[in-house]
């Protein structure tokens, strides 16, 4: 090990030379916690280069400062591939391993293994069990509140016990405390939304939550105004595209919700300014049918392309019809053979997890004719929740949470009355999370760690989302109201949530070309 | 290095070592000791090379790892050459530290800003975690709507229950004192934050070991907040945590409040603690890792560990010219409380502290400055002297010093009892 210190070893910080591929092969427990991976016999190479690294800084300052404007930094948890790439910024050979002379290792200091503290990871997963898991919202003063949030978890578990005497009478009981609550913010506001969706499933059940496709035309968009997570999840998707589009001159969007195509606006412009010219530029979107005969893809479609001419993009524009994305069939899409696709998926992967035991399921359906398309990219956004999980009451604790913090962070919105029909926005999902079953209940929200599984299982591999996407998004959300909201870097993809709670999370993915490589290794990057 | 070895002589010492005269044997030069250390090494026998006149009273593992030091000091490789940080920290406590001060290089630029965006993207964090890990929770509270202040509190699961409800959570802890320990994160002012990885893990332990109640604070940092900012959201924090009835606890049922932090975080510790005594908010101790102290003078330890074990005197010149209000200099009194702008603390209820310094801490005389101002104040001080400790030796759990350390907070913290 010479010439450092033995360490105490706790876990796998200290490993002679001759030790099995096994034991060589383990992320270093101790830096694993500090979030950090690097493979135990890996340190040393790590040391060297970050020896070199930092002589290569002495001798030339200026370049210091280059690394921080020009370089892009992606997945910081990856020591080894940090200090490379900041090697190669640097235009410095990577030193090879032949030139380490490594010293026997003398064993002289092991002291007994200790107990190695595994950590949480606490990044990927907070509910990995399905068991009872509370919320804590923010500083809650009043007793009334405290009493409130623990009324809402009784009556939810009696609910699921299928009490439903006692539920009727907790509600009645709930209702009452709301008079001595603030309903104007906080836990007083969010509670009602949820004592209203616990009445509707155990007293109309077979009400829908849903209201007309104009109604949610209009949630859709003062939501998308009222706070930033719709513009996060489209230009964060946006930058992704626009490098993976790079040196491409026919390519090709798929988008999986049209809805206003407030996204596209903004890549158009950026294509038409890339170096080199625009490519030609082709979009697909796919939305719901139009209930009274009007044509609404083709009208967003019609505007799109005047925008596009005004900046001298070529586009053309074809507008899918679909109630369910599992009803879409490739052909549809008409990707053609030299096209470079994208597909954009902003929040409705989740609704495909509903398990219908006649069908194939829907979601691996649509991921395997995602694949049969061999996108250049996939841009997957969804909200950073666990509400799929099969007990009734982890579905309703999580979303407690989850929408306390949403709500919170609406109160930063300084406009009135798109907060308030934002508001309505989300509670119509927490509606949906609450009151409905089966096919009904759509908003199946998974976490990002479970999305990561399952579309390296479904043959797709992670692009990285680096620091130049990190700065833009940090950069635009300073736009927008209030200090609270924050963006993280996980693994290569993006979240952005209020105050350290990550609610909504954007990744990048590409088709693995070999099918025999199913679990995409996160230590790639190709942008 | 080679000096350690105390000679390496030519001839292996088969007769009684007390009867080998000093004559016979000259020292090996470089290229001669070489295959005799390699030779050892593949024996595991260093006695064959340990001067004979030592007459095996050495301990063989210090010698094994004095013979391992030196071996890699005459590697021919030059660049190779170790430095001297990494022949006093585990492998990969140097990976961590160094790959720390190297990141930062990049963030601090020469004109005084800095680049919090790609600060914040390579930080690494954990969000606040409601199901107990190792019996212990965390959760996230606003503690100042205004200021956005965060702190992440970490309890143990009570009584051993593997899912703390609400109510848990904000029950008044036992009739045994429970110490609240306020942490302030290190980074020097521009660095880090509470949900920081390598802070939350601190955290936690201190959770373990002192059975107490942690509360991290999501201080605002420099450049962008200046002094008093940090102090401003200490003294916040010391209020809301001095007001919450479910942390009281002892017979006397009260929040018994201890401060703590390292680096930058023990002189907020240290700042927040005196504007507690001018108000009347009781403080039962200070708990001071590394702190970070300074002043105009260049003092002899860093001069002398100036670059040598990771920090450097400029890199503590510009976090101090980042934190303190434009146009001061290092004596201001938030960098220098006891030097010529300071206040003297004599008479005062000051909390009684517990100063941990690292022997290769290039602002080691500050701090054990900062001892003595408080022993003249006649305030009450334990120094920790870590002669072989660096910088950070508490952020992982592999050295002795962390473990007597947190042995020493852990009795500091129970002394009331």
């Amino acid at each position: 090990m010479g010439p450092y210190k033995s360490g105490i070893s706790a876990g796998s910080s200290s490993s002679s030379s001759s030790s099995c591929a096994g034991k060589q092969s383990e992320i270093d427990g101790l830096l694993s916690g500090a979030g950090y991976k690097v493979r135990s016999s890996d340190l040393r190479q790590v040391a060297h280069r970050l020896e070199r690294l930092e002589t290569v800084m002495v001798n030339a300052p200026a370049e210091i400062s280059q690394l921080a404007s020009e370089a892009v930094h992606y997945n910081p948890s990856d020591l080894a591939s940090w200090v490379d790439s900041m090697l190669s910024e640097l235009n410095q050979p990577v030193p090879m391993s032949s030139d380490l002379s490594d010293l026997p290792y003398i064993d002289g200091f092991v002291a007994p293994a200790l107990h190695q503290t595994v950590l949480s990871e606490g990044w990927t997963e907070q509910n990995t069990h399905e068991q009872q898991q509370l919320t804590v919202v923010t500083a809650v003063e009043e007793d009334s509140a405290i009493r409130l949030v623990h009324l809402l978890m009784t009556c939810a578990e009696s609910v699921q016990r299928g009490e439903l005497g006692l539920a009727g009478s907790l509600i009645e009981e709930m209702r009452g405390l709301l008079t001595s609550v603030n309903t104007e913010c906080g836990i007083g506001k969010v509670a009602g939304y949820f004592i209203d969706a616990l009445s509707r499933r155990l007293f109309s059940p077979l009400a829908v939550c849903a209201g007309s496709s104009l109604e949610s035309d209009i949630l859709y968009h003062h939501f998308y105004e009222a706070c930033p997570y719709l513009k996060f999840a489209h230009f964060t998707a946006n930058q992704a595209i626009l490098e993976a589009f790079d040196g491409h001159d026919c390519v090709h969007v798929v988008d999986f919700s049209l809805m206003h195509g407030l996204q596209w606006p903004a890549l158009i412009q950026a294509l038409a300014l890339r170096p080199g010219g625009p490519p030609l530029l082709r979009l697909t979107g796919i939305g719901p049918p139009s209930p009274d005969g009007r044509d609404s893809l083709r009208e967003i479609g019609l505007r799109l392309a005047e925008l596009a001419r005004s900046v001298n993009v070529r586009f053309a524009f074809r507008g899918v019809a679909a109630s369910r994305l599992d009803d879409v069939k490739p052909w549809m899409l008409q990707v053609g053979p030299r096209e470079a696709v994208a597909v954009n998926s902003i929040m409705q992967l989740h609704r495909l997890l509903g398990s219908d035991s006649s069908r194939v399921s829907p979601i691996d359906s649509v991921l395997g004719w995602i694949r049969s398309l061999n996108p250049k990219i996939v841009t997957v956004v969804e909200q950073e929740a666990n509400h799929n999980q099969p007990e009734f009451l982890d579905r309703f604790t999580e979303a407690l949470y989850y929408y306390s913090t949403m709500f919170d962070s609406l109160e930063a919105c300084s406009l009135q009355l798109e907060k308030s029909v934002a508001e309505m926005y989300m509670q119509r999902e927490i509606c949906n999370v609450v009151c409905c079953e089966g096919s009904a209940r759509v908003e199946r929200h998974e976490p990002l760690a479970k999305w990561r599984a399952r579309l390296n299982g479904a043959g797709f591999r992670p692009l990285h989302l680096g620091s130049n996407a990190f700065k833009q998004a940090s950069i635009l959300l300073t736009l927008f109201s209030a200090a609270g909201y924050c963006v993280e870097e996980n693994e290569g993809c993006l979240t952005l949530g209020w105050h350290s709670r990550p609610l909504i999370a954007a990744s990048a993915w590409q088709a693995v070309s070999d099918t025999s490589a199913p679990f995409g290794r996160i230590k790639d990057n190709l942008l | 290095m080679v000096e350690l070895m105390i000679g390496i002589s030519r001839d292996l010492p088969e007769e009684d070592e007390i009867q080998v005269e000093k004559k016979k044997k000259k020292p090996l030069d470089l290229e001669q000791a070489m295959p005799l250390l390699l030779q050892a090494f593949e024996d595991g026998n260093i006695d064959t090379i340990i001067n004979p006149r030592l007459l095996k009273v050495y301990d063989p593992k210090e010698a094994t790892r004095m013979v391992t030091c030196a071996t890699a000091c005459v590697n021919h490789l030059a660049h190779r050459r170790p430095r001297m940080s990494q022949m006093v920290v585990p492998l990969n406590t140097w990976v961590l530290i160094s790959y720390f001060k190297l990141a930062y290089n990049i963030l601090r630029r020469p004109d005084g800003t800095f680049d919090r965006h790609l600060a914040e993207f390579q930080d690494r964090r954990v969000p606040a975690n409601r199901t107990p890990v190792d019996g212990v929770f965390s959760f996230d509270v606003i503690v100042d709507r205004a200021t956005s202040l965060l702190t992440r509190v970490y309890r143990s699961a009570p009584g051993g229950e593997a899912h703390p409800s609400i109510v848990e959570f904000e029950r008044p802890l036992s009739t045994e004192i429970v110490p609240v320990i306020i942490f302030f994160h290190g980074g020097s002012f521009a660095h880090s934050s509470a949900s920081s990885a390598i802070y939350d893990t601190l955290c936690r332990r201190l959770v373990g070991i002192c059975k107490a109640v942690v509360v991290s604070v999501n201080y605002r940092r420099a450049p962008e907040n200046r002094y008093p900012c940090a102090y401003d959201d200490g003294w916040a924090a010391l209020n809301w945590v001095s007001s919450r009835p479910w942390l009281r606890s002892g017979r006397d049922s009260k929040v018994h409040v201890y401060l703590a932090g390292d680096s930058s975080g023990g002189n907020i510790a240290h700042h927040v603690a005196l504007r507690a005594v001018e108000s009347g908010i009781e403080i039962l101790g200070n708990i001071l890792l590394n702190p970070m102290f300074g002043g105009q003078e260049r003092t002899e330890s860093e001069k002398r560990l100036d670059g040598k074990y990771f920090v450097t005197i400029q890199d503590r010149d510009w976090y101090w010219r980042a934190f303190l209000p434009e146009g001061e200099d290092r004596d201001h009194s938030a960098c220098n409380p006891f030097g010529p702008n300071g206040k003297s603390l004599e008479g005062l209820k000051f909390p009684k502290s517990l100063v941990v310094v690292a022997g290769f801490d290039l602002v080691q005389d500050w701090q054990l400055g900062y001892v003595e101002g408080l022993k003249r104040a006649g305030q009450e001080v334990k120094l920790i002297y870590l002669e072989q400790a660096t910088i950070g030796f508490y952020l992982l759990p592999n050295n002795d010093h962390f473990y007597s350390v947190m042995e020493e907070i852990n009795n500091f913290v129970s002394s009331n009892c």
